[in-house]
């Protein structure tokens, strides 16, 4: 008797989350956030030309001005990026606890779902000082981080508070200096640093790629 | 013959692109009614994971067939235990695999001039009777058994942690207060044990039971085997095929055993 062939159980792909915690203040009128919305499109559109990122990363925007859930949750394929659009204060601390419960929240529907997930990002940009109380989302930052339970990154704007933003990023992943409005590279290098952490084998640990769109100040 | 075996692994695409070694190493022995098997999957960022597999795959393996040659000479075997072996026994007895493949791992770091996370890898060994089944995990990997009559059984509970690229090694501090260990007290009719790479595929991840429609087959290529084994192709086949790299570009092993009780 011919023996068959083991079938496969389908179990969804890991996923890879990341939010987008993006400063949409008045201060980022004009060219900064047309830039901006540029610079989601060419990260969708890199993201989507490989496989298996395209199947495993996983994106919401937080914006700020008021804090809004502009984006929840959705693959590459299901992203239609949203306009931005400048108004109002930069609660940053407030926008920071959100995101953070939006990611925790996340988390449980992948548990209960038996998804497999890798260490989620949470990626601020930012041109401002945060016009609210701040203190107690940078110590959640910092715990989760201390804690490895995201990594945070934090990118800098001509005009932001870097010395806030010191406080607020982790000591080991100081904030990063944006040259210019050098969008496009940093979506570049963030859908690049998204590939490699969707493809890891186990246990590996992943080598970013290299800043090139931005200084790094300690 | 009471025990039909197989073990096999198979380089991932991944590794094929970038010119690397397959890091998985299994092996497989009978002695006389006893299987003992190895798996071990290196860790992709130690540097030479292909070593380390292959040298905890040894190791281990000799360790454990020497306490059965050792016990055959004397007219016993772990097969003709009165009762089951108590756990803290069985504990000891892969704690001490394991120690003498983190030293055998040591000499190897010293005598090229490297670190012992250079030789990180995963571990998974079983010593089967027809009677019962003694198994122990480090790290990730699966083991499935199924006794006469019963459904296919995942022995261990994932060794992973809150994310997806995270796992324990032998060369991990903590591998012998860590490592996990399972007395099976039934005839382990079927034993398949493998690495991560086949586990997407083999296991339901919701709730962490084996797929059946996967082992089946595999069963049954164990059946239909006649002396002096398995036709190696068809599992050769099975592990490089084009299917089954759409699922996973990682290295993949299976390493089959099937008790028959002697007419």
């Amino acid at each position: 008797m011919p023996v068959g062939l083991p079938e496969f159980v389908d179990n969804p792909e890991n996923r890879c989350p990341v939010i987008l915690l993006l400063d949409t203040s008045s201060s980022m009128t004009g060219e900064p956030i047309q830039a901006l919305t540029q610079g989601l499109q060419v990260f969708r559109e890199e993201v989507q030309q490989d496989t298996k990122a395209a199947l495993s990363v996983e994106v919401a925007i937080v914006s700020f001005g008021p804090v809004q859930l502009l984006q929840d949750f959705v693959t590459i394929e299901q992203f239609n990026p949203p306009p931005l659009v400048a108004e109002g204060y930069t609660p940053m601390g407030e926008a920071i606890n959100f995101a953070l419960d939006l990611l925790e929240g996340r988390k449980e529907i992948y548990k209960a779902n038996g998804i497999q997930y890798y260490r989620p990002w949470l990626f601020l940009i930012t041109d401002g000082a945060p016009t609210d109380s701040w203190q107690a989302a940078a110590a959640r930052i910092r715990e989760g981080e201390a804690n490895r339970k995201f990594c945070f990154f934090a990118v800098a704007v001509a005009g932001a508070d870097m010395e806030t933003l010191r406080q607020i990023a982790p000591p080991e992943r100081p904030p990063i200096q944006l040259t210019g409005l050098q969008f496009q590279p940093l979506f570049v290098w963030l859908s690049t640093s998204m590939k490699r952490v969707s493809s890891a084998k186990v246990g590996e640990a992943v080598a970013l790629p290299p800043v090139g769109w931005g200084q790094i100040t300690t | 013959m009471s025990w039909t075996t197989i073990a096999r692994s198979a380089i991932g695409t991944r590794h094929q692109e970038q010119q690397l070694p397959c890091q998985d190493s299994t092996t497989v022995r009978v002695l006389g009614e006893v299987a003992i098997g190895a798996v071990a999957d290196g860790a992709g960022s130690a540097a030479y994971a292909d070593v380390g597999a292959k040298l905890a795959v040894e190791t281990t393996l000799q360790y454990l067939s020497r306490t059965e040659v050792w016990l055959q000479r004397r007219q016993f075997s772990w097969s003709t235990l009165p009762d089951f072996p108590p756990v803290d026994l069985l504990h000891r007895l892969f704690s001490k695999a394991v120690q003498r493949t983190r030293q055998a791992l040591h000499r190897q770091a010293q005598a090229t001039d490297s670190t012992l996370d250079d030789f990180a890898c995963t571990l998974l060994l079983f010593l089967a009777t027809p009677y019962w089944l003694a198994a122990m995990q480090i790290g990730d990997g699966f083991i499935v058994v199924r006794s006469p009559y019963q459904s296919y059984q995942l022995l261990f509970q994932p060794d992973k942690g809150e994310f997806a690229n995270q796992t324990s090694f032998v060369t991990s501090p903590d591998a012998i207060a860590t490592l996990q260990v399972r007395l099976w007290a039934d005839t382990p009719s079927f034993i398949c044990a493998a690495t991560d790479g086949v586990e997407r595929v083999a296991i339901r991840f919701r709730d962490w039971t084996a797929f059946p429609p996967f082992f089946q087959p595999l069963e049954a290529y164990l059946e239909a085997a006649s002396p002096p084994g398995p036709d190696e192709s068809y599992l050769v086949d099975f592990l490089t095929s084009d299917r089954l790299n759409a699922r996973t570009d990682d290295d993949k092993t299976l390493l089959l055993c099937r008790y028959q009780p002697s007419p």
